[in-house]
């Protein structure tokens, strides 16, 4: 983030209230996400840019919603905060039943640890380590013990991602559809109840695109997991559950 | 597990290399100027380590082993009436000009001892001939490390000293100092007489008023001389001695030896094995700038080593900045990537420290063989050089380490 935050200092809404928008009675988690007031803006210079201006939105568990709109409206800004990577200026952000725009940095990145899986429109895989290797890296940082069972575990993973026959390759040896199915292996290394995707399929063939959404999609639908998707991509809208559609900051309509 | 350090390192084989060449080049000059340091200190005072001698008795002025003042001979007898003492025995100390066979000149440090003595000369190990030999006129022995210096090959060759003629009796090792001319190893007779050699004296005095004033001048003998030389005299007890070399009585305190022959010889000073070798080192290594100047070279080569480790992992860094920024997304502490880094590091080191090392000590036999000169690496040396190249690659990487841990994870999100 190459601008400065600008501290609107507004009093957040009480998270007691928002928090139990989140919470069924029986104590079970009913929406995933729940963002209020959410706003953001970066000062350049003299120049306050408002990012985001007061989003509310919810997102069920196991659903699959879509975030969508044009080029600079935000979208990928609400997706960073919903993932407590960026720290809304107002608002606060529910994930799970706890609200992360209170935690501290590195309570922040234990939650993401624990309950985030990221996928992004680059694989971001580590080019000297093999699709193997890329996936045992995040389960020793996730705190799997012992080389035999993240080996295992990591093959499992690729397995199910079909891509067990390659966890020997090296990343330039995949195909861009295979990066990302890499990818989404490591995400789901620490078996996250929530899935972040910034783009996933922007720069794959549609044939690729495609295994990779319905990947995701049956990740939400049977493993019960909620996939928060950035894209522009109108292959993936029938997949989805909800869209949102975001223009100048704002939370135009939600379908 | 894949250790990203490792593979990152050998990601890029021509960088890995570059990195290791730079390395091996500090660590190689940090090395190379320890171990000549240390081969250069321990050389000053081999005479005295290989010593059986208890005490050294010197000058009270004494600087270092070569820099002192004389002594009567008469004080070696006052010495052998002492009580404690065992034994006790002359070493002289002069200074010469060699001529070789071929005409070159060399200055030269001649030490005159007694052949039949046991305490200067008995543990010397002998690459040819023997010490027995050295009882007869102008008989030498030379270090092998001077052997080219002085043009003497084997036993048998001849040079000379002033005018005087030396016939080498025997060659022995590990004596030599790097710091002092060639040494020249003979009886205290022959040393006296080559202390003079090649000079005539005459003292004139006149009367001036109630003073007497006397001027000695010393004039160079011409190199013609004749060849029927007589033999060395004898030495008179006026004649002077550098050092006396006491052995003490079995079970005899040594600090009360000191003391007593201490008390006994005015205008002189007694001093341990230990203290005379480390008076000599300290003098080499303080007095003349040597350990400065060797120590200047160590941190030139510690600086050159930071700067390359350093660019290399803060490219190798920047290179993967990305795949850094998604572990932080994904919830990877700082600590997490700090380790990736460090680990990146430690394995340059120790990579760029064996080999360097290896080469160090091939260089230290072939300096020793070819040109006398030791580099001595110690394992203290070897192990506090390893410990200097992993703080220097550690803490080059902590450009790298605050280049990543200041990453905003929001960066993977920018495609």
């Amino acid at each position: 983030m190459a601008d400065s935050q600008v501290n609107l200092a507004e009093p957040a809404p009480d998270a007691d209230q928002v928090a139990s928008t989140s919470v069924i009675a029986d104590g079970h988690i009913h929406q995933a996400i729940v963002a209020r007031a959410v706003s953001m803006a970066y000062q350049s210079g003299n120049e306050r840019f408002e990012v985001l201006k007061g989003i509310d939105l919810e997102i069920k568990q196991g659903d699959i919603h879509l975030l969508m709109g044009p080029s600079g409206s935000g979208k990928t800004t609400l997706l960073s905060i919903l993932a407590g990577i960026l720290t809304p200026v107002t608002g606060t952000v529910h994930l799970l039943g706890a609200e992360i725009t209170s935690m501290s940095r590195e309570q922040l990145a234990q939650f993401r640890l624990e309950h985030i899986g990221f996928i992004f429109q680059e694989s971001n895989l580590f080019p000297a380590l093999t699709a193997l290797e890329n996936v045992e890296v995040t389960l020793k940082i996730e705190g799997v013990h012992g080389h035999s069972n993240r080996r295992q575990r990591a093959l499992e993973l690729l397995d199910q991602v079909k891509m067990a026959n390659k966890a020997n390759h090296l990343p330039r040896h995949l195909s861009g559809g295979q990066k990302q199915l890499v990818a989404i292996a490591r995400a789901l290394a620490g078996n996250p109840e929530l899935i972040m995707a910034d783009e996933p399929t922007a720069a794959l063939d549609s044939h690729s695109g495609h295994t990779v959404v319905e990947l995701l999609r049956t990740l939400a639908k049977e493993a019960g997991k909620t996939v928060l998707m950035v894209t522009h991509d109108p292959r993936i809208v029938d997949l989805a559950d909800r869209i949102a559609y975001l223009e100048d900051g704002l939370l135009r309509s939600s379908s | 597990m894949a250790s990203i350090a490792r593979k990152n390192l050998f990601e890029d084989i021509p960088r890995f290399l570059v990195a290791q060449a730079g390395i091996m080049f500090a660590v190689s000059l940090v090395t190379i100027q320890t171990g000549i340091l240390n081969g250069f200190t321990r050389s000053t005072a081999l005479l005295i380590d290989q010593s059986s001698a208890d005490l050294w008795v010197g000058s009270e002025d004494m600087l270092q082993l070569e820099v002192t003042l004389p002594m009567p001979l008469q004080n070696l007898v006052t010495a052998r009436q002492v009580k404690g003492v065992a034994r006790a025995e002359a070493l002289m100390i002069r200074t010469g000009l060699w001529r070789s066979s071929s005409g070159s000149i060399e200055p030269v440090r001649i030490y005159g001892f007694d052949p039949k003595g046991q305490l200067l000369a008995a543990n010397w190990k002998f690459i040819s001939g023997d010490l027995a030999k050295l009882d007869a006129p102008y008989t030498v022995l030379i270090d092998r490390a001077s052997r080219n210096t002085l043009d003497l090959q084997d036993v048998g060759n001849t040079g000379k000293i002033g005018s005087l003629p030396a016939n080498l009796v025997g060659i022995v090792a590990d004596t030599q100092s790097i710091a002092s001319s060639a040494y020249i190893f003979t009886s205290l007779e022959n040393a006296n007489a080559y202390g003079t050699a090649g000079l005539t004296s005459s003292l004139n005095c006149r009367l001036t008023g109630d003073d007497i004033k006397c001027l000695n001048s010393f004039a160079t003998l011409p190199d013609n001389q004749p060849t029927n030389i007589p033999p060395p005299k004898a030495l008179s007890f006026t004649d002077p001695i550098t050092y006396i070399l006491v052995k003490a009585k079995p079970g005899q305190d040594l600090q009360d030896l000191k003391q007593r022959l201490a008390k006994q010889l005015s205008g002189t000073r007694v001093y341990t094995q230990a203290e005379i070798a480390d008076k000599t080192r300290t003098y080499w290594k303080s007095r003349t700038g040597v350990g400065f100047i060797l120590g200047l070279g160590s941190v030139v080569g510690i600086i050159v080593g930071m700067v390359v480790v350093s660019q290399i992992l803060y490219s190798s860094v920047a290179d993967h900045i990305k795949e850094f920024g998604t572990l932080k997304a994904m919830g990877a502490s700082d600590w997490v990537i700090a380790g990736i880094i460090t680990e990146q590091a430690l394995w340059m080191a120790i990579l760029g420290y064996l080999p360097s090392m290896a080469l160090c000590v091939g260089l230290g036999f072939w300096t020793m063989s070819a040109k006398g000169i030791m580099i001595l690496i110690t394992p203290a040396t070897a192990i506090g050089i390893l410990g200097v190249t992993i703080i220097m690659c550690v803490g080059s990487a902590m450009f790298a380490i605050q280049k990543v841990t200041r990453v905003d994870p929001a960066i993977v999100f920018k495609a």
